[in-house]
């Protein structure tokens, strides 16, 4: 840690249950984030059930775990697109959800080798509190949670938050709530949903008072069709839908990440 | 080589992976055999060996004790019963690898590993999961008695008096308990041991030598928790 190298800013996409939205936000995320000039590496981190090449339109040549085996190097797993750099994984290898010392040394390699070219690594890691995952969460500066307004989301995100404080420390969360309403009031039920996961916080965890954990709202994005439409045909919602109210709030949400990584104080 | 076994076993340079098994310090007298079978049963006995221990202690390999964790967590789970796990860090271990060398560091490591190993319980798991890091599953064991038999372990280490050739050296470890809430629904191995690591920094924090511990209830959720966090209206979303 205490090295003077160039370090890109590392964020973990993470959400406590399934299908929320995660990997569409994180392709879409770093699309923008790279016409804002920033230099992008995603890290498909779901590593049991990887979906980012799906979502991008993508096949790989070769994935992450390969380069785990020694079989390629990482820069043969690399691949460009949309003006960001990814790192593709297999889908359906179970020793994906295992934490093994050839997983975790792979990863930080990988990360090692690679992250001087970059401002920003995301990590678009898979649902849940497991190994996997909470590995991912340790190696990333910023956690970032995406909900969607739903009893048993919230109920995820909250136990999520609370192991995360617990294992890791962590104190500062980035909340992005997806179908978070119809477009004009999809911001308002972002900000509900953030105060009142800080709410339940706050009365509930230990030592609030000296060691607050603090829940931020990086972004809102509304319940709009053109999600789907763009899924369906494999392609990022700048592209089908530019001006649809989920590109529009997606934007925001670079924008807020992009400043971030401009203000950011650590090296 | 007799002409009797089968054909392809002709080609394997068995001795060769004697000889290098041998000079990784696995002595046996089965390593200078001119018997294949018995050349065989050495190989496959030290690799299997190897692919446990550590190497410096002997003590199991941090790969093996993630595997021994999960399936004792799972255990006491399925028994309601209670898993627990030290985490035990010998303090300034920097400050004896700078002043006196590696080799002596490597001794040190070896010693509280044997300390270790004469102060647990038979059916307890010790393991080096890290340069001078160690960590001791206790298994199907209620959370006092958990408590003793930590106790036990960091008495035995604390103080510590290392003698390596001529240089005696008098060492403190600092050590972090977990264990397993009987009412829990999952937790894993990495989970578990981030839990331990935080009581050991604890520990470190409050002086060295010293041992902090708790159970894991506090991460999981309780129905006050729940019954607050629901308190909020899902439906406005549909309605805008």
């Amino acid at each position: 840690m205490g090295s003077e190298r160039k370090r890109a800013r590392r964020y973990a996409l993470l959400s406590g249950k399934g299908g929320v939205g995660k990997s569409i936000i994180t392709a879409n995320l770093a699309a923008t984030l790279s016409t804002f000039g920033r230099r992008i590496l995603v890290i498909d981190a779901d590593l049991g059930l990887a979906s980012l090449d799906v979502i991008l339109g993508i096949t790989p040549v070769s994935t992450i775990q390969e380069s785990f085996r020694g079989e390629q190097s990482i820069e043969q797993v690399l691949q460009s697109t949309r003006g960001f750099d990814f790192v593709p994984a297999a889908s359906g290898l179970p020793e994906g959800t295992v934490l093994t010392e050839r997983l975790t040394a792979g990863v930080e390699s990988a990360i090692a080798a690679l992250e001087e070219r970059y401002d920003a690594i995301l990590f678009d890691a898979g649902a849940g509190i497991g190994d996997v995952v909470m590995f991912f969460a340790g190696l990333a500066d910023e956690i970032m949670l995406v909900v969607t307004p739903e009893p048993t989301c919230l109920m995820d995100t909250y136990a999520t938050i609370k192991v995360l404080y617990h294992t890791h420390g962590t104190r500062d969360f980035l909340l992005v709530v997806n179908q978070s309403g119809p477009s004009p009031a999809s911001a308002d039920a972002g900000e509900r949903i953030a105060a009142h996961l800080q709410e339940v916080i706050s009365s509930h965890f230990e030592s609030q008072e000296t060691d607050p954990v603090r829940i931020r709202l990086a972004g809102s994005i509304p319940v709009d069709t053109a999600v789907k439409h763009s899924v369906m045909r494999r392609r990022l919602l700048g592209e089908t839908n530019p001006d649809a109210p989920a590109t529009r709030a997606l934007t925001r949400l670079a924008a807020f990440i992009d400043a971030a990584i401009r203000n950011r104080k650590t090296p | 080589m007799s002409e009797d076994h089968p054909r392809d076993w002709k080609n394997l340079d068995l001795t060769a992976a004697c000889r290098i098994l041998e000079n990784a310090g696995r002595r046996d007298p089965a390593s200078v055999s001119k018997d294949p079978s018995e050349q065989l049963q050495y190989i496959i006995n030290s690799l299997c060996d190897l692919s446990v221990h550590d190497g410096l202690t002997g003590l199991v390999n941090a790969t093996f004790f993630h595997a021994v964790l999960n399936r004792e967590i799972e255990r006491s789970m399925r028994t309601a019963g209670t898993c627990g796990l030290m985490v035990i860090d010998i303090d300034h271990f920097k400050n004896v690898n700078d002043t006196y060398g590696h080799s002596v560091g490597d001794k040190v490591i070896q010693s509280v590993a044997a300390q270790m190993k004469k102060s647990m319980r038979s059916m307890d798991t010790a393991a080096r999961i890290g340069g001078e890091e160690f960590a001791i599953i206790l298994p199907d064991c209620t959370p006092e008695d958990a408590l003793k038999a930590a106790t036990r372990i960091h008495a035995s280490l604390n103080p510590f008096t290392a003698t390596i050739d001529d240089i005696v050296l008098k060492l403190t470890t600092s050590v972090g308990l977990v264990w397993t809430d009987p009412n829990a629904t999952s937790i894993t191995s990495s989970v578990m041991l981030s839990l331990a690591d935080q009581e050991m920094y604890m520990a470190k924090r409050s002086g060295r030598g010293r041992m902090c511990y708790r159970h894991t209830e506090p991460i999981f959720v309780s129905s006050h928790e729940k019954s607050a966090l629901m308190n909020i209206s899902f439906e406005e979303r549909l309605n805008g």
